[in-house]
């Protein structure tokens, strides 16, 4: 469905089609021979049950530590999308199969005009939400509208994603549009009404709660699981909803989700000891264990984060001079740093845009790159010529480097450390502080060098664009400005061409790697495993662990 | 008696109130946003001003600090000890679903202090530098400076990897099913036991040793009694005060180091969730958790000293 439904020309409804197969007088024969698909096809995407599944059983499911309130729109983490996604849907969704392909959800259809400012979406009829209410293109509306103008207080983080968005108009209580003030990439949209962090919530809920659901542990969705009970930091118990408008699903009558913090060896005790059946975010340790383990399957993906590492060109003038980042950038042996962390968290090497993203330059291409060689030597040396240009040929000293205490970076620091002195002679105090207090000193700018991870909604580059490297991006705590780069991010961010946009995209790369609003140190790449009793889920093929979580279509064989 | 005991409430209420205040101010001053916590990193990276200001009113944290203290002791009064401003729960839900397994690995880990710590000691005492005494010393050393979490992280991945077991991962209360329970408390109960056990032993060798040099022992020798009770009537009751002392102390050390030992065998007792609501800034738990653990070491300081009258018909209190 989502490559026709996507499509401005086939845009011919059931309805639709039927009229005009009864104005000609055609019969329901020819109609079955006509080329382009119609609604049956689009309905064929939706999930389904794989026929060879057995019904019932209870999924123990593990996953990060409690929430820490239950708005899933403001929340930026697995905390909250782990344990409550199965209890919602979205207007569309990632496939199950692939954590690629976007698929029909509540929106059974869609449809794009061909100037790609309006998207119309045709609503499932006979939805029901948890409380037995009626599901209808008002509560689309007031979820979107909430999403796109938080209420004060409330802050979303997908609420750039929407803001081309100028109405969201309720045609029929089962059509809706999105009216945009300017174009944007399909796939960019696309993505982003397939975010799982998008749930529809009942209007009502939002009213009565004025806007702010932090607190509200039950609001009613439309999802397979229905709660039933939670013992905050142990379990969340879910059961099947049994008035689920995807007849047949979901497939286990019961969902206990545990909290466990990730990569922890408890985490790991837990999947290695049979106490849960499925483990996200294990340590590489246990990861590795349970795939030597019989009757286990562990797989690795993608993850929707940087490990970044900061330079402030606002605080120290040595930093704003493009040649010292750049030189940086350089010194940095990526590959050894990926080494360095590999019992604790699983890491890539990559560039400024995801390395695993289709328009970003491919990984043997990247890896001829100075700064990404196995050999560092030629990146040194360069690294120490523009140190030398820069009028820095004697390093730098006294640098405020800024370390999130988490294990991984406090590794990194040290051979961070150790790296910049040993190429280039800059010398910094390791200052370890608590996730909290980094995220205060970095966006107060108390800091020289700073090192975390940030994470982006979706894998497009435009999003990244705009949150990591944008002017007033909320994550550019590196406080860079290139006016070149920004209008050219602007068009990227206009361009709905794919080829134009990659070779934008290319030239994008090009102007960061030579004036590096943050130095890239990795990417991240999450570990599951899981008892082969568990069936119908593989995520080696997703992007991060935000979109599929619905856990309709798995069942225990 | 009524006098003394009077004395040590009003003294009770003051340590409290002291500890209630100290930990009220440590909490504002350090560093750190709970708003990190809440909204995660890129919320917390696209607030605005004015929704932080909103934020904070509505967790009750920008009233000024004199009102929030006076607040909290209202909420103290009124038993309802405040809400984890994250998700809502109450920090009395917290205490009630969660204290009986800490409170449990605590009497567990004094109970073995006392059966492994006493015998041990006695040994020692009885047959002081012999072999015997000599492991004992050796390994009630050993049992002081081996960090309790590591001991738990050891027996944890042993029992994981030898025979893939690992205790419950959620609560399960003993009156809800006594074995499974069992098995959350047994792990930290006997780490956090044994290395009180140490210092019962230690404590018990050195008084014992002190009094079996007394004359009523040596009297009691000489009448011909038996050796076991020459030790268990007569010289064992005196030796006693200070191994009492002690345990009192200890408690206090069991507690603190639960907090380690949770976590490192997983068990979702107190300790672990102050462990969290410190990483979370959840300083509503933080303070009452803080406070409840005060109040539970200075009640078992005064049971202690209230026992000494008990065990020692010389001490009068008036």
């Amino acid at each position: 469905m989502s490559d026709h439904a996507s499509d401005p020309k086939p845009t011919v409804d059931r309805r639709t089609f039927l009229k005009r197969v009864g104005a000609a007088g055609a019969g329901a024969a020819i109609a079955a021979r006509l080329p382009f698909p119609g609604p049956a096809a689009a309905q064929d995407a939706t999930v389904r049950p794989d026929p060879a599944a057995k019904r019932g059983g209870t999924l123990r499911y593990a996953v990060h530590n409690a929430p820490a309130h239950f708005d899933v729109h403001q929340s930026g983490t697995v905390a909250n999308i782990g344990p409550q996604s199965p209890m919602y849907d979205t207007l569309l969704r990632r496939s199950p199969k692939d954590g690629q392909t976007i698929i029909p959800d509540l929106a059974q259809r869609w449809e794009i005009s061909p100037d790609n400012k309006k998207y119309t979406f045709h609503l499932r009829k006979g939805v029901k939400f948890h409380d037995g209410a009626d599901f209808t293109a008002d509560d689309v509306k007031a979820t979107y509208d909430r999403i796109k103008n938080p209420p004060k207080g409330v802050v979303i983080p997908r609420t750039p994603l929407f803001a081309t968005v100028s109405d969201i108009v309720v045609v029929n209580p089962h059509t809706i549009e999105f009216r945009m003030s300017e174009p944007r990439p399909k796939a960019y949209m696309l993505g982003a009404f397939a975010s799982g962090w998008n749930i529809i919530v009942r209007k009502k809920t939002l009213d009565d709660n004025q806007g702010n659901l932090r607190q509200v542990m039950n609001y009613p969705g439309t999802g397979p699981f229905r709660h039933v009970s939670r013992k905050d930091k142990e379990i969340w118990i879910m059961e099947r909803n049994p008035d689920y408008w995807n007849k047949g699903l979901p497939l286990v009558d019961k969902l206990e989700i545990y909290h466990f913090l990730p990569f922890t060896p408890e985490l790991g005790a837990a999947m290695l000891s049979g106490r849960v059946d499925y483990a996200r975010l294990l340590d590489p340790v246990t990861w590795r264990k349970a795939k030597e383990m019989p009757g286990v399957t562990a797989a690795n993906f993608n993850q929707s984060v940087i490990q970044a590492f900061w330079t402030n060109t606002q605080k120290n003038k040595a930093l704003a001079d493009p040649k010292v980042r750049r030189a940086i950038h350089l010194a940095m042996d990526r590959h050894t740093l990926v080494e360095v962390v590999k019992d604790t968290a699983p890491m890539q090497v990559g560039g400024f845009v995801y390395p695993f993203h289709e328009m970003s330059t491919p990984r043997a291409e990247l890896e001829k790159k100075l700064g990404y060689q196995r050999d560092i030597k030629p990146a040194v040396q360069e690294a120490r010529r523009l140190m030398k240009e820069a009028g820095y040929a004697g390093g730098l000293k006294n640098l405020d480097f800024v370390v999130r205490d988490i294990p991984t970076f406090k590794l990194w620091a040290v051979a961070i450390q150790a790296m910049l002195k040993e190429h280039l002679n800059i010398e910094s105090n390791l200052r370890v502080v608590q996730t909290s207090v980094w995220f205060d000193e970095a966006q107060a700018g108390s800091f020289d060098l700073a090192i975390s991870a940030i994470v982006s909604t979706l894998m497009d580059p435009s999003d990244i664009f705009s949150a990591w490297y944008g002017k007033d991006g909320p994550q550019n705590y590196s406080r860079w400005t290139n006016p070149v780069f920004h209008d050219l991010a602007s068009q990227i961010e206009r361009e709905v061409d794919d080829a134009k946009r990659r070779t934008m995209v290319r030239k994008a790369e090009d102007i960061l790697e030579n004036d590096p609003p943050l130095i890239p140190v990795a990417y991240e790449q999450i570990y599951d495993a899981w008892y082969n009793k568990v069936k119908g889920q593989n995520p080696s093929t997703f992007f991060g662990i935000y979109d599929v979580v619905r856990w309709d279509n798995v069942w225990l064989g | 008696m009524r006098k003394y005991l009077a004395r040590r409430a009003v003294y009770a209420v003051v340590t409290l109130l002291g500890v209630s205040l100290s930990i009220f101010v440590i909490l504002r001053v350090l560093p750190g946003d709970p708003l990190v916590a809440i909204l995660g990193v890129e919320g917390h990276a696209r607030m605005t001003k004015e929704d932080r200001v909103r934020i904070m009113a509505d967790l009750g944290l920008s009233a000024p600090l004199p009102v929030q203290y006076a607040r909290w002791l209202r909420d103290i009064g009124a038993g309802q000890l405040g809400k984890s401003f994250f998700r809502g729960d109450t920090v009395a839900e917290l205490i009630a679903h969660r204290g009986p397994i800490t409170a449990e690995i605590a009497v567990l880990a004094l109970i073995v202090s006392w059966i492994v710590g006493l015998p041990v000691g006695i040994l020692s005492a009885f047959k002081p530098n012999s072999m015997p005494d000599g492991v004992a010393r050796t390994l009630s050393v050993l049992f002081i400076a081996i960090p309790g979490f590591w001991l738990g992280m050891l027996i944890v991945l042993a029992l994981l990897f030898w025979f893939g077991w690992k205790s419950p991962i959620i609560i399960v209360h003993v009156w809800q099913d006594p074995w499974q329970n069992l098995q959350i408390v047994m792990g930290p109960g006997i780490v956090l036991g044994l290395a009180q056990g140490a210092y019962i032993a230690r404590m018990s060798r050195s008084c014992l040793l002190e009094v079996i040099s007394e004359d009523f022992v040596r009297t009691a020798r000489a009448k011909g009694l038996r050796e076991g009770l020459v030790v268990m009537r007569h010289a064992l009751p005196n030796a006693l005060l200070p191994v009492i002392t002690i345990s009192g102390v200890l408690l206090g050390f069991v507690l603190g180091g639960s907090v380690a030992v949770e976590t490192a065998f997983g068990v979702p007792g107190l300790g672990r969730s102050l462990v969290t609501a410190v990483i979370e800034r959840d300083i509503i738990v933080v303070q009452n958790l803080v406070l409840l653990y005060a109040v539970i070491f200075v009640v078992v300081n005064v049971l202690v000293d209230l026992s000494y009258a008990w065990l020692d018909p010389r001490i009068r209190y008036s």
